[in-house]
């Protein structure tokens, strides 16, 4: 490590310092509430196995919704530093580019024809299906390394075309309910999570974090050029396999439970890039961090905001997420 | 500001009314029989259905609405199977030469005035508010349908069935709550208050800060330390994430502390004579004196 720059090894204290951020947003999470909620009181009644009400509330309310932040937070904020290195495109995010709309579609389909009703894992799993279409018509629409406007403008397909079969989806649904959920799918929202769903998204999630961190080494091999990468040992068409495979698992785990949430993935890797020394590799680790730190925050947001019903995250994140968009392509246009 | 003066776009639309009034040859007087009742009975609004099933000859009526077919929605699916549905729009209903329309207050505005324009025989009602508006309601609706009679005998069924419910005097009023699809519950002010008192129960949503028709969160709702949770269920037989908070594992767990009682949603959509099913329901739901000693 000696010729390293000096940023990159403040690596470990930095993942340190936001894996203890993460951690204490998710605990504030359990704390933030629509009543007071005496949680220490409550976490004596679980330790003692007395069902009083607000251990009853703390559990099956404030822990799903504080856990699904955190980790659907991560997923975000680390498919989007993956994408971004695979496609080696600031832009690329699963949001911008219609993977999360793939998977709310997947997701959408699976749920309300009743398909979920009959065996649970098909909603995550409609979702990683949409997910992974999504990514896949990307691959062939844009190609990689495609220059920022042929992504944008395939991803702003895929997005609008996933976002209409949505809501056609919805409207074809008997339920008069259904119509009138679309927002959930296109905007997101953490409110009234359940624990079976945590336990239905997490496992696909995990299997999706655990192929996109082993990705690492290749993604920081892959900035020295395709040839280069190669010549070093990776198998970059493994290499894009795992990618597209893991980020589908953590989206469309994700997006299946909380609807899609946008601009998570797209500002937290530009946050984070210039303190890992712009290494996609180090990048991964520290914007699933990051993103669930957003996240959290996000949602501890719309509930202590005094508006209601609650807003949906994607708004709260779009309100943060787009100035942040324009900057970056102002700055992307000085480059050019 | 604007002064009316006959533009282009006014003829047209006079054109276009003309048109549809002669296409559903509304201008001919409708003709009633000989005891002046209507014979050809058309409701673009289910709770209207429900009453003109209740109260008109079958063959008197040529068309309710399609939700009144679903029994899962509708208390008279049966009665209403095999007549011809419309889907509350105006053409559809000017088809079946209506020598009576009626309509709710929930029936698009825009619908309503076109069918006066044409000089449709539209006759409009409101939503009562107290059981005894529901009982003046079925009154209105039996004359209007020729049948003052069986209105009559409606209204002393429900009158008949209300003072059968009797309560323990000694019980206090059970605390309840509602829970609606998507969260909602009822607030108070409203007809399903007086519903809940007559089975014996206070709305508690009346002590929390929120308007007549609101969301609650759930954790709130499981906070309130209630004796009854209400739940507006059986709606729909689709999935929707509107209902999947009735099915929350909370409510489940909540369950084993207080009375939930499942209420189907179609005994309280409208207000008719099955919100005296309602009442029957609550009460013979909470009757067994089976609420909790309260923790204290």
């Amino acid at each position: 490590m000696s010729g390293a720059p000096a940023r990159a090894e403040a690596y470990w204290p930095l993942a340190a310092a936001l894996g203890g951020l993460a951690l204490a947003a998710t605990f504030g999470s359990l704390l933030v509430g629509y009543v007071r909620l005496d949680v220490l009181a409550a976490l004596g009644d679980i330790a003692h196995g007395r069902p009083s009400l607000p251990a009853l509330v703390l559990v099956q309310l404030r822990l799903p919704r504080a856990a699904l932040g955190c980790a659907v937070g991560f997923s975000l904020g680390l498919t989007g530093a993956a994408m971004q290195g695979l496609l080696r495109n600031p832009l690329a995010d699963p949001g911008v580019v219609g993977v999360s709309g793939g998977a709310a579609l997947g997701a959408v389909v699976v749920f309300y024809s009743g398909l979920a009703g009959a065996f649970s894992l098909a909603l995550p799993l409609g979702g990683v299906a949409g997910a992974l279409l999504a990514a896949l018509a990307l691959y062939v629409l844009a190609g990689l390394g495609a220059g920022t406007m042929t992504l944008i403008l395939a991803g702003v397909t895929i997005n609008s075309f996933a976002g209409a079969l949505t809501a056609l989806a919805l409207n074809l649904s008997p339920n008069p309910y259904a119509a009138y959920e679309i927002m959930f799918w296109l905007m997101g929202s953490l409110a009234d999570r359940s624990l079976p769903q945590l336990w239905l998204a997490l496992p696909l999630m995990l299997v999706g974090w655990g192929l996109l961190l082993s990705s690492a080494p290749a993604l920081d091999a892959l900035t020295l050029g395709e040839d280069t990468a190669m010549s070093l040992g990776f198998d970059l068409k493994r290499l894009r396999l795992t990618l597209v495979a893991g980020s589908a698992l953590a989206v469309g785990g994700a997006v299946a439970v909380t609807g899609a949430i946008g601009f998570v993935g797209l500002v937290v890797p530009h946050l984070l890039r210039p303190l890992v020394g712009h290494r996609p590799g180090r990048l991964l680790l520290v914007s699933g961090l990051g993103g669930a730190i957003a996240l959290l925050v996000a949602d501890i947001a719309v509930r202590l905001l005094p508006i209601h019903p609650e807003l949906k995250l994607g708004v709260v994140t779009a309100l943060i997420g787009a100035p942040f968009l324009v900057l970056l392509i102002d700055r992307l246009r000085r480059e050019a | 500001m604007t002064t009316r003066t006959p533009s282009g776009l006014a003829l047209l639309r006079l054109g276009l009314l003309a048109l549809i009034a002669a296409l559903a040859g509304a201008g001919a007087a409708p003709a009633a029989d000989a005891a002046g009742k209507p014979r050809r009975i058309v409701s673009i609004n289910m709770c209207m259905d429900e009453l003109v099933l209740r109260l008109a000859d079958r063959d008197a009526i040529a068309s309710v609405t399609w939700l009144s077919q679903d029994p899962l929605n509708a208390n008279m699916a049966d009665a209403a199977r095999g007549l011809p549905v419309n889907h509350g729009l105006a053409e559809e209903a000017l088809s079946y030469h209506p020598d009576l329309l009626l309509a709710g207050p929930f029936t698009e505005r825009s619908t309503v005035a076109l069918l006066k324009e044409v000089g449709a025989p539209v006759v409009e009602f409101s939503v009562p508010e107290t059981l005894d508006g529901v009982r003046r309601q079925i009154r209105e609706v039996a004359a209007v349908l020729g049948e003052p009679e069986r209105g009559e005998a409606l209204a002393a069924e429900i009158d008949r069935r209300l003072a059968r419910i009797s309560l323990d005097p000694s019980r206090p009023p059970l605390r309840a709550i509602i829970l609606r699809p998507n969260g909602f519950t009822v607030g108070p002010g409203s007809l399903v208050d007086e519903i809940l008192r007559r089975a014996g129960m206070t709305n508690l949503a009346a002590e929390l800060d929120i308007g007549a028709y609101q969301q609650i969160p759930l954790e709130r709702l499981a906070l309130l330390d209630a004796d009854a949770l209400i739940l507006d269920s059986e709606g729909f037989a689709a999935p929707s994430l509107a209902g999947e908070a009735l099915s929350h594992p909370i409510v489940a767990a909540l369950g084993r502390r207080l009375k939930v009682v499942a209420l189907p949603s179609r005994l309280w959509t409208c207000a008719g004579p099955a919100l005296v099913d309602a009442v029957e329901r609550l009460v013979e739901a909470t009757a067994e004196g089976k609420t909790r000693e309260r923790r204290n």
